[in-house]
């Protein structure tokens, strides 16, 4: 398992590569899939009641995915000002640190309010697909 | 401006699809945790991105410059709202290159920002230049909305031919009736010594050659070659074009019939130009700095169009080629209707020179043996046909690599001193 594990993670790699030379955006997302797949496995093989590093995961893949498109832009070859590159980091290392808060806040809530029963999976479920239909409608929308 | 999503909304929609959705598969909370940044982004991203209202404007320092000088240029953004980024691009006509910058500019705004972005510019060849197309990309803090727009601020620059160095430029057989810096060949008033004759009544005391005159024993006057004025017409072929990596023969003929032009009108000759070849243009022979302003812009429109049409001399109206002119050939001697057309003005009795704009340095031998035997019978093609025009009193100077223009006109000059018509 931890075998297939490396092979997948190896894979994500190669993509996230391959998007950054042939400037492929398509990749980058593919790689994201590709390494919460391997932590969703992990997650699945592990069968630990809530993961506590779970907000680490979601900065690190939140910030694998803003400086592999970062870097998507910067092919365009639109010289910047002097200090936009270290500005756009600190902007850059700020979604980083949100997205961990963020997903702490969220871990604790779910830490808070776990429970057995249907009617708390049927509303989690509720909320997860409205949350997942409303990302749909944004991405489908031409903004 | 329009508006496009960035690769980034279908990106993390993506993630956040698939994680919300395994979460729900898996039962694994730390999913939806992990895909949540990806959701509120885009949601925080796209429900804040406002459109900017930004405008640009493009100004030239000067709208004439020689070829190969740097001109000035500014760019000017004017933003109503804020801009995280704004990518701008100007668009690079063919033979012009930005010095620095690239090209490509990305600045940050604030609301009521206004700055102005110096650029240097360089065009490599003459000829006009249209400048001003600026593409505009605005992008939100978010990265995940583009906003587009192209602002037409056209300003055209009239990169003229820069001048060669000559020193001497050939002399026309005849002259005309005005004033001008060629001595002619009649006699009249003027400095040069041409002959003496017997005093007649009405001949000037200050003419008269007392020396010649105490040894003929009765009066005798000096006879002078006045100054005149010439008329120069300029016959640029523009039938075919032999290009190589950064210039051609027709930017050559273009510049040796811009130095011409210049250097006759400085005697106060008169000078018009034909460019004949797929499109027919004409100016009318003139004098002084209107004239030699009117042929450059002229030269400057100058192309090659291709056409199979078969043109003559009789499509030239008369009063463009006038008797007695010196008609002075730019061409690369590559098309047969010019040398026809050459050969036809010979026939008709003007003055004519040909200035062979060599193509041979810009055609490489070719690696096989039958590459290099074609290459050879063109160039023995080539002095038959030089052959033929000098055997009908054509001077041809050949201008190359290897020889300056200079050379090549006193090599003409040599050719018409020594020049005689032979009967047999």
């Amino acid at each position: 398992m931890f075998a297939v594990g490396v092979r997948v993670v190896a894979v994500a790699l190669v993509a996230l590569v391959a998007a950054l030379v042939l400037g492929w955006s398509p990749l980058v997302s593919t790689s994201l899939v590709l390494l919460g797949g391997v932590y969703a496995a992990g997650l699945s093989v592990d069968e630990a009641s809530l993961d506590g590093a779970s907000p680490v995961f979601a900065a690190g893949l939140y910030l694998t995915a803003e400086l592999g498109y970062w870097s998507l832009e910067e092919r365009e070859g639109a010289k910047g000002e002097p200090g936009d590159g270290p500005r756009r980091l600190a902007f850059v290392a700020a979604l980083g640190i949100g997205a961990f808060f963020v997903a702490a806040a969220l871990l604790a809530l779910v830490d808070v309010v776990r429970a057995r029963g249907l009617a708390v999976d049927v509303v989690g479920a509720a909320a997860a697909a409205a949350v997942l239909l409303a990302v749909v409608l944004i991405a489908r929308r031409k903004p | 401006m329009t508006r496009t999503g960035s690769p980034r909304i279908g990106g993390y929609a993506t993630v956040a699809a698939v994680g919300l959705a395994a979460a729900l598969a898996l039962r694994r909370p730390e999913l939806a945790i992990a895909a949540a940044p990806f959701a509120l982004v885009l949601a925080i991203g796209t429900r804040f991105a406002r459109d900017p209202r930004v405008e640009v404007d493009f100004a030239l320092e000067t709208d004439r410059a020689l070829e190969g000088d740097d001109v000035g240029a500014e760019i000017v953004l004017r933003a109503e709202t804020a801009v995280d980024r704004l990518d701008v691009v100007l668009a690079r006509p063919a033979g012009s290159e930005i010095l620095d910058e690239e090209g490509a500019l990305a600045v940050r705004l604030r609301a009521g920002d206004e700055r102005a972005i110096p650029l240097h510019l360089r065009f490599a060849r003459w000829g006009l230049y249209d400048l001003g197309e600026l593409e505009v990309r605005a992008r939100d803090p978010f990265r995940l909305v583009i906003w587009r727009a192209t602002f037409d601020r056209t300003h055209r620059l009239k990169a003229y031919p820069r001048p060669e160095s000559v020193r001497r430029i050939l002399a026309p057989i005849e002259t005309q009736a005005f004033t001008g810096s060629e001595v002619a060949r009649i006699k009249g008033d003027g400095i040069e010594y041409a002959d003496i004759r017997d005093f007649v009544p009405g001949d000037r005391v200050r003419a008269i050659n007392w020396r010649a005159s105490a040894r003929r024993q009765g009066l005798v006057v000096n006879e002078r070659h006045p100054e005149r004025n010439t008329d120069v017409v300029l016959f640029v072929d523009s039938f075919a074009d032999v290009q190589g990596s950064d210039r051609s023969t027709l930017d050559d003929a273009v510049r040796a019939a811009a130095t011409l032009a210049a250097r006759y009108l400085e005697r106060r000759d008169r000078v018009g130009l034909v460019a004949f070849g797929g499109i027919l243009r004409w100016l009318q022979p003139g004098i002084g700095i209107t004239q030699r302003f009117r042929l450059i812009e002229t030269l400057l429109e100058t192309g090659v169009e291709p056409t199979y049409t078969w043109r003559d001399v009789n499509v030239i109206p008369g009063r463009i080629l006038p008797p007695k002119a010196l008609v002075v050939a730019l061409t690369p001697l590559v098309d047969p209707r010019f040398v026809a057309a050459l050969e036809d003005l010979r026939a008709r009795g003007f003055d004519l020179v040909v200035i062979e704009v060599d193509p041979v340095g810009f055609v490489e031998p070719g690696q096989s043996e039958i590459e290099a035997l074609a290459y050879r019978l063109w160039l023995l093609e080539r002095e038959v046909l030089r052959n033929r025009l000098e055997r009908l009193g054509i001077g041809v100077a050949r201008w190359g690599d290897d020889v300056s223009l200079e050379a090549a006109l006193e090599g003409v000059r040599t050719y018409r001193r020594y020049a005689r018509i032979a009967r047999v």
